[in-house]
């Protein structure tokens, strides 16, 4: 996003520091916030945030516990983040996550596939559950201009429903409380350190913020998806077949969001169970806005994130706060970060007011 | 055609009208945002404070009209907070919302925590709900009884409100500043009109109705507060608005039609149908009119007929 809003020459701070200034300014406003939020539910800020940081980083395992929570939020963001340089909102990241991840694991517990083959078709399976969920939306909007921000948030609830009904109603485990069989270990993620269960998500996670990084600068589809994200008109005008590709990005963004429910259920959870991911997605769009839409970012926001969850884990445990004290903090950055990006690039009064980078 | 004859009665009419009121008062809340050209995705995260501190203040003042009192004072908080981020400091609207709706979760959850020490929901016998009123007369007569008397005072708020909001939005001067600011908003700057002014006063009267929307959610039928118990109504508010462009009659058919599924389903689900086939039903309802409705909008014929059909009076007062 730095090569499309040129900089006029005579600025002295290069426009990725200005913005990553912002984007701190941000965050230390929210923790602010924060801290009078947690002083009004009776706790001592310094307090609640130093056992928020041990939880996060205080041993190996707490330092792996926040890579394991920033897994399935890496995934999550790069695809709310896809959607977003294209100009559109993918809010539904939650609803794909919990399709997805129901689909992948239905492979894993149904099919009979040699080892390698499995964990890929499983992933592919959570994939195309994914796109399929975001689909009637999509169409909807790249035809009918049908707004895509309440059709996917309508979807997550059901998507949720669905997939509790499926887990619960058809393939509960027999003997278990609302979760499907296990996955077949020939279908598991494998696992990347010794007593932890991160896994080769992340590894994919990496790759895909890395990967649409660079389709986004160096192809020139990606120029096409940008040029739509910051002007949809002229992008048209240019020659860009703008329905195509709102609904081409929507796809892609959707079959994201599914293959993080399928890294999820492969690789951490090994089975489905009602509630696996609570609030994955919506990290996800939350670290893409954080970003300002850049992958790289994303990647960053969506450590701080999961660092935020782990830590929040003990939070609950030691101090009398509770761990959706952070949801609160995630939302007063978001807040200040909206803020001051439209303060930098106000438009008209009746100018369109979507997003813009 | 048994199980037909067993959802459709008159218990279900009524029962109808009582869900339909929490959806129509935050759907006619957001008719003013959606009239003065705001997108408030934010309607969710305003009831759900409504619900939160309508408990609370029904706690510490004993009457469920405190309850009011502060649910309303707390929505109409956020719904400032959101008019200061989007009118104010030209933020994204989409953006703001969904920051405020996850902010509105976050704190709710964090403050039962805080103040009763529980998770999950508020259940306390020092709640005090709202009465139900009986009807003179009419109660009396057996169908007509059934249906239009025993209801708590809202549910006759939300349905007087679609009158009420229509004469404000088409009859009063407030009313065209607003819709003029929604549709034209340099012809009404170079009228005098202070948009900036109008979408800030829209904004708090969309918070008014959202907080009584949602103190009815908690101290209406059940009197207890639940964690996100809004439960997607807010969204399915704003589908409504998306596919009626916030006239009152359409706002209101489009609630009725929601109201329905709600309570037709909660029928299916005494004759043993899943519940969470049950509570997906209003959703795929809602999911299902937004997509057929923008399919509708593509041959204008079609659309303009629809207009006629639903909103004569409606028509009459754009003239502006």
């Amino acid at each position: 996003m730095t090569d499309t809003t040129a900089a006029p020459s005579e600025r002295r701070v290069p426009v990725w520091a200005e913005g990553l200034i912002g984007q701190m300014l941000a965050l230390l406003i929210a923790l602010t916030g924060g801290a009078v939020i947690i002083m009004l539910v009776g706790e001592s800020p310094l307090h609640v945030y130093t056992v928020l940081l041990r939880g996060a980083f205080g041993s190996t395992e707490n330092i792996a516990g926040s890579l394991l929570q920033a897994t399935p939020i890496i995934v999550c963001g790069v695809a709310a983040c896809v959607a977003l340089r294209g100009g559109l909102f993918n809010i539904g990241v939650e609803g794909q996550l919990y399709v997805g991840g129901f689909a992948a694991a239905w492979v894993g517990f149904t099919l009979n596939l040699p080892a390698g083959l499995h964990v890929i078709v499983a992933l592919a399976a959570g994939m195309a559950a994914g796109a399929l969920w975001i689909a009637l939306p999509a169409i909807m909007r790249a035809r009918f201009n049908a707004n895509e921000v309440v059709s996917t948030i309508l979807m997550n609830y059901v998507a949720v429903l669905l997939t509790s009904y499926l887990t619960i109603a058809v393939f509960k485990r027999p003997g278990g409380w609302s979760e499907t069989e296990p996955i077949a270990e020939t279908a598991y993620l494998p696992q990347l350190l010794d007593g932890s269960r991160v896994n080769v998500g992340l590894i994919i996670g990496l790759a895909l913020a890395l990967g649409l990084y660079l389709f986004l600068r160096f192809t020139g589809a990606g120029y096409a998806v940008s040029a739509m994200g910051s002007n949809p008109k002229f992008a048209a005008y240019g020659g860009v077949r703008v329905k195509r590709n709102i609904l081409l990005v929507l796809l892609s963004s959707g079959a994201i969001g599914g293959m993080a429910g399928g890294i999820e259920t492969l690789g951490v959870h090994r089975r489905f169970m009602e509630g696996f991911a609570p609030g994955f997605g919506f990290d996800g769009v939350i670290a893409a806005l954080l970003a300002n839409g850049n992958p790289i970012g994303v990647v960053f926001a969506a450590l701080f994130f999961g660092a935020l969850r782990k830590g929040s884990l003990l939070m609950e445990v030691e101090t009398g706060a509770s761990r959706e004290i952070i949801t609160v903090i995630q939302a007063l950055i978001i807040l200040c970060v909206s803020a001051q990006i439209l303060i930098r690039h106000r438009g008209g009064i009746s100018g369109e007011k979507r997003w813009k980078f | 055609m048994e199980i037909l004859s067993q959802v459709f009665t008159i218990s279900l009419i009524a029962a109808t009208l009582r869900t339909t009121a929490p959806i129509l008062l935050v759907a006619l809340g957001g008719a003013f945002t959606t009239k003065a050209g705001i997108f408030n995705i934010g309607l969710e995260g305003q009831m759900l404070m409504g619900a939160f501190f309508g408990v609370l203040g029904s706690m510490w003042t004993g009457s469920a009209l405190g309850g009011l009192f502060f649910g309303v004072t707390a929505a109409v908080l956020m719904a400032l907070t959101f008019s200061f981020f989007v009118v104010t400091l030209r933020a994204n609207e989409v953006v703001v919302g969904l920051a405020l709706n996850i902010m509105a979760g976050g704190l709710t959850i964090s403050l039962t925590k805080a103040i009763f020490g529980v998770r999950g929901s508020i259940v306390n016998p020092s709640i005090v709900g709202m009465p139900r009123i009986q009807v003179p007369f009419i109660h009396d007569i057996r169908p007509l009884g059934q249906i239009l008397s025993g209801y708590t005072p809202l549910v006759y708020v939300a349905f007087a409100m679609v009158f009420v909001v229509w004469l404000i939005l088409f009859r009063t001067r407030l009313g065209l500043y607003i819709r003029v600011t929604g549709e034209k908003p340099e012809a009404a700057q170079s009228l005098g009109i202070r948009t900036a002014r109008m979408q800030h006063i829209a904004s708090i009267i969309c918070g008014v109705l959202a907080g009584v929307a949602g103190v009815h959610l908690s101290l209406g039928y059940i009197v207890m507060f639940a964690e996100n118990m809004s439960s997607g109504r807010g969204f399915m508010a704003v589908a409504v608005l998306i596919f009626s462009g916030g006239d009152p009659l359409k706002v209101l058919l489009g609630c009725l039609l929601f109201g329905f599924a709600d309570a037709a389903s909660l029928r299916l689900q005494t004759m043993g149908v899943s519940s969470y086939l049950v509570l997906m039903v209003p959703f795929v309802v809602s999911l299902s009119a937004l997509f057929l409705l923008s399919w509708r909008q593509r041959p204008r014929i079609i659309r303009e007929t629809l207009d006629k059909l639903t909103a004569p009076v409606v028509a009459k007062g754009r003239g502006s």
